[in-house]
């Protein structure tokens, strides 16, 4: 994965890093992986579908809970991180390179204002 | 309903410091794990690991008629043990439901320690003193007491549990107290305890003096040590500070429920609760055929199970909960999930089920599915336990 530098952070714990143009990767934070604990399971994202901002694009399942996955904006999903479906521990040991979750692109490049960047969400977390 | 604050163990300071991650469970704020439960629990499996399970709750029962009064709240032959053996028992309501699962210490002929799952402390305890209260009618002589926040529990588990506790006790070899207890028999050396006895142990440098027990919940060999409630966090950090000697770390409460349901041993709230009696849980070996006890005659009247407790694992990699229903080939719901959880020595999600038809053997239930939030998932039933421990 090579993301350019800069994550956009959601209130629901996503991400999204610039890769070129408006392809972007999607992961979960440092922040939710931590909360949830040892993950076991992952249900990616449809690769090719359009899914609405908040709209739930996924699932994971770690040994104690179920959590589920929103768009954190209205994006179109190119690819998704298979590596996963083996290795789901990825999210846990790098959540924000090899543990992203899916390649996407943003329909709507004014829908990255709405989130925020990461001094705005560590402290949202730990406020 | 009422808002109740949750109690902290002698230890929750402890399980910050330790950077742990904290839940309510039992009406106390317990570690759910430190690091990761996947990797305390393997630990657990290979090396050992330390629980702070002071939650838990100890009820004592002393008086002239304790050994009548015992034998008659406890469904296994409590009165028959000897000073310094542990046994495990049920305790039944007058229809046969299980009210709690414990297990008894038998101080003297006329002292016994019961200790009982968190959640049922206050339940159990009131049952008790009902008891008591209709004993002492009667003109037996017996008292219950609630000793519960004054002790603390630590549990050490693992094939290596050993290679840390030895070192670290002396022995005492005279009669009488033992910290908060009164033993009342002359303790064995704990180098030399077997499962389910306990003695007393006086920890070097610190000189803390606490009943120690063969015992645990996880399916490995391991100790449990009952302590004065100040001296808790002493004697976990020593236990701590000599960590290396075991490749101890401190486990949560979530490998704590991986580690018992692998070796199959039943939790309160998932196996067992008070609609389910003694049979349908597989336990009637835990039920004495020589004396009386609450629930017994009830029980006779039982010719069929109600229901009928299965386990299984998946062949998929969605996780069981407890709830979510069991489906045969058809789809039709036959039953109800009680324990479900991810098994890290396997690699793959295991369950346990209460089958309402109990004229559906396991053997038949060939093909049969979990309703995972929608997600039909195929089950496989297995033999129990999941994890077997390894011979030393």
């Amino acid at each position: 994965m090579k993301a350019e530098g800069q994550f956009y952070f959601s209130k629901t714990h996503e991400w999204i890093s610039k890769e070129t143009g408006d392809t972007f990767y999607l992961g979960i934070s440092d922040f939710a992986q931590s909360e949830l604990g040892d993950i076991v399971y992952i249900v990616l994202p449809e690769a090719g579908r359009v899914y609405k901002k908040g709209e739930k694009i996924g699932e994971i399942e770690s040994v104690k809970s179920v959590s589920e996955i929103y768009a954190p904006v209205t994006l179109k999903v190119i690819s998704v991180n298979t590596n996963l479906n083996e290795k789901s521990e990825l999210i846990n040991t790098h959540p924000y390179n090899s543990g992203y979750i899916a390649r996407v692109s943003v329909l709507n490049l004014s829908d990255i204002s709405g989130l925020m960047d990461k001094n705005t969400y560590e402290s949202f977390v730990t406020s | 309903m009422k808002t109740e604050i949750n109690k902290k163990t002698p230890l929750y300071d402890e399980h910050i410091k330790l950077g742990a991650k904290i839940v309510a469970f039992a009406g106390f704020l317990m570690p759910l794990y430190y690091k990761s439960i996947i990797e305390e629990h393997l630990n657990v499996r290979n090396n050992s690991g330390l629980f702070d399970i002071s939650h838990m709750g100890e009820v004592i029962i002393k008086g002239k008629d304790a050994r009548v009064f015992v034998d008659y709240v406890f469904t296994a032959d409590v009165s028959k043990t000897l000073p310094g053996e542990i046994i495990y028992s049920l305790m039944l309501n007058e229809k046969g439901g299980i009210i709690d699962d414990v297990t008894v210490f038998k101080f003297s002929e006329n002292e016994f320690m019961v200790v009982v799952n968190a959640a049922n402390t206050q339940k159990d305890f009131s049952w008790l003193h009902y008891q008591q209260s209709e004993f002492q009618k009667n003109g037996y002589g017996v008292s219950v007491e609630n000793v519960s926040e004054k002790i603390g529990l630590i549990s050490i588990q693992g094939p290596k549990s050993r290679d840390i506790i030895y070192p670290l006790v002396g022995d005492i070899a005279k009669i009488g107290r033992c910290g908060f207890f009164d033993l009342k028999f002359r303790p064995k050396p704990v180098t030399e305890l077997k499962h389910f006895k306990f003695s007393c142990a006086l920890f070097k440098d610190n000189n803390i003096e606490a009943l120690i027990s063969r015992s645990g919940y996880t399916g490995e060999s391991g100790f449990e040590i009952f302590v004065p409630a100040e001296k808790t966090a002493t004697l976990w950090n020593y236990l701590l500070k000599h960590g290396h000697l075991s490749n101890l770390l401190p486990v949560g409460l979530g490998a704590r429920d991986t580690l018992r349901f692998e070796a199959a041993l039943p939790l309160y709230g998932h196996e067992l609760d008070e609609t389910v009696n003694p049979y349908d849980a597989g336990l009637e070996k835990y039920l004495s055929v020589t004396k009386d006890f609450i629930g017994k005659e009830v029980l006779k009247n039982i010719k069929n199970k109600e229901k009928r407790l299965i386990f299984f694992k998946l062949s998929g990699k969605q996780i069981p909960r407890h709830m979510q229903k069991i489906l045969d080939e058809n789809l039709k719901p036959i039953g109800c999930i009680a324990s479900g959880t991810y098994s890290p020595s396997n690699k793959f999600p295991i369950g346990s089920a209460y089958i309402s038809d109990a004229n559906i053997s396991p053997s038949s239930l060939k093909n049969f599915f979990i309703d995972i939030r929608g997600n039909f998932e195929k089950a496989e039933v297995v033999s129990p336990p999941f994890h077997k421990k390894k011979q030393s």
